[in-house]
């Protein structure tokens, strides 16, 4: 499948896994207006292409990712004015979460992930970090109110470290070792360098199971997060009874017994519910 | 009553919920289904028992179904998938609304629907050779009601994790006790009962009306979504 040229990212295949990489260096891909809309475009074409069975994304240069482009805010007259009707229809478009990819999805933070950074750490299924990543909330000590990325990130690990990040602001940083310690990642990659290449590694492992089951799955535990437990066992339930039935149910355990690598079935756009 | 696929037994104030099938790895067939029901219920209503701990003989604590025998009995599966379907399952302490504190000691290899038995326990140990791993997107089979009970007390990304990694990672105790899935590692691995007996003299020495209370509270809180109060 050929990709579409994008300005701001990269999006690129290596086997079964898709690449998304935010291609600001200069700028600490920092997501300016028109990265903003791009992204819509690179998850939904990461999403469409049956080759890719995970997808990993990641940012050039030292940082991975720091939010909104302060300096196009503050030189290009529209300011935050641009994103209101968004905000308050929390109709947003720039990560997987928002744009429904079912494929599981691994962030690799190479560097800074600051303020809006959070965004693709809140939304990933995997995260995982080179050792020399660092990790801070800036939005308080611009004036910013900070409510998305914090409350995401409430949602999936110990609250306190989530609040003194929203509230120191830019005065601290948390290293990648702290923030695994917290199960906010699950991996520390060291030298650094070799993130890429973890990455890729972890995307191949994950790849080798089932598509349409790692979407049920996904779909199963995102919900999860919207309501209470007993509710989510019943969503889930429906998710679990989906799958009875589909080929990957018998050529798993032919596999396994046969001592093969499995032939999953082929999986577009990461969904089963369409088959 | 007499169990196949179960040791039931009493030590002090601590009652001991046992699997007991070594040579399957201690998976879930036809018979411990319906024993584990009868087991909960004794312990629960036996008012000698103040604390309940659930491990494994052998080198496994709990594997999940054993698909292998459940197909041979099409009774059983059948039950199993109904109660799948709508959400019902009654394996676990918590699906049988046991009332009293229960301390799951994961002895070995925790597997797929053993999970369940972590996620539902109130306190969990584990023997410091024991790994957790959640092999079932790797057959084909969707993965649910365990990741989404984990989710629901530990950090999310690492059991998103063992979702979608399937059979080809598994989370050693050490990590889980990082993450709070866990809140001892006992070494030397032998030692486990000794510890988890231990361990629940200690919770045997509290109110039993006090903590029955504060286990539906806590474990109502996690129904609930937000804190009530605006």
């Amino acid at each position: 499948m050929k990709y579409p040229a994008l300005e701001c990212l990269k999006l690129e295949r290596r086997g079964p896994v898709g690449w998304l990489i935010n291609n600001r260096p200069d700028q600490l891909n920092a997501m300016s207006a028109q990265m903003r809309d791009e992204f819509e475009v690179a998850w939904k074409t990461l999403n469409a292409d049956p080759e890719v069975r995970v997808i990993v994304h990641t940012g050039e240069g030292r940082a991975f990712q720091t939010g909104v482009d302060v300096t196009e805010l503050a030189t290009d007259g529209i300011g935050m004015e641009r994103y209101r009707e968004s905000l308050e229809n929390f109709d947003l478009r720039f990560t997987s979460w928002h744009n429904d990819v079912w494929k599981p999805v691994i962030t690799a933070v190479n560097g800074v992930c600051a303020g809006g950074g959070f965004h693709w750490v809140a939304d990933a299924d995997i995260v995982i970090a080179a050792s020399d990543a660092t990790f801070f909330d800036p939005h308080v000590s611009v004036g910013q109110v900070v409510a998305i990325e914090a409350i995401g990130l409430l949602r999936k690990m110990p609250a306190e470290a989530v609040l003194r990040m929203a509230f120191v602001g830019r005065h601290e940083r948390l290293t990648a070792d702290r923030v695994r310690e917290l199960g906010m990642i699950s991996q520390v990659v060291d030298p650094p360098d070799q993130l890429r290449v973890e990455a890729q590694k972890l995307g191949e492992t994950i790849a080798r199971n089932s598509p349409a089951a790692m979407a049920a799955t996904k779909r199963a535990l995102w919900a999860s997060m919207e309501v209470g437990l007993k509710d989510a066992c019943r969503l889930g339930a429906q998710e679990l009874v989906g799958m009875w039935g589909h080929p990957d149910q018998v050529e798993g355990p032919a596999a396994f017994a046969e001592k093969r690598e499995p032939r999953w079935a082929e999986q577009t756009s990461g969904s089963s519910r369409d088959e | 009553m007499t169990y196949q696929s179960l040791i039931v037994l009493r030590s002090g104030p601590v009652g001991w919920l046992i699997f007991n099938r070594p040579d399957r790895a201690n998976a879930m067939d036809a018979t411990m289904l319906s024993e584990l029901e009868h087991a909960w219920h004794e312990l629960d209503e036996d008012p000698s028992v103040r604390v309940i701990v659930n491990t494994g003989n052998g080198a496994a604590f709990q594997t999940g179904l054993d698909m292998l025998q459940l197909s041979v009995d099409v009774g059983a599966l059948r039950e199993q998938s109904r109660r799948t379907k709508r959400s019902e399952l009654r394996l676990t302490g918590l699906q049988n609304n046991v009332t009293k504190p229960v301390v799951a000691a994961v002895n070995g290899v925790c597997a797929g629907g053993g999970l369940h038995f972590v996620a539902d326990a109130d306190v969990v140990i584990a023997a410091a050779d024991a790994t957790f791993t959640d092999p079932h997107v790797s057959v084909g089979q969707v993965t649910a009601f365990e990741p989404i009970g984990l989710m629901a007390k530990v950090a999310v990304e690492p059991v998103m994790r063992m979702a979608f990694t399937g059979v080809h990672e598994r989370m050693n105790a050490q990590r889980a006790y990082e993450i709070g899935m866990i809140s001892q590692v006992v070494d030397p691995p032998e030692n486990l009962r000794a510890e988890a007996q231990e361990l629940s003299e200690k919770i045997a020495r509290n109110s039993p009306a006090a903590m029955a209370a504060t286990k539906r509270a806590i474990w109502g809180a996690i129904e609930v979504v937000g804190m009530g109060r605006r």
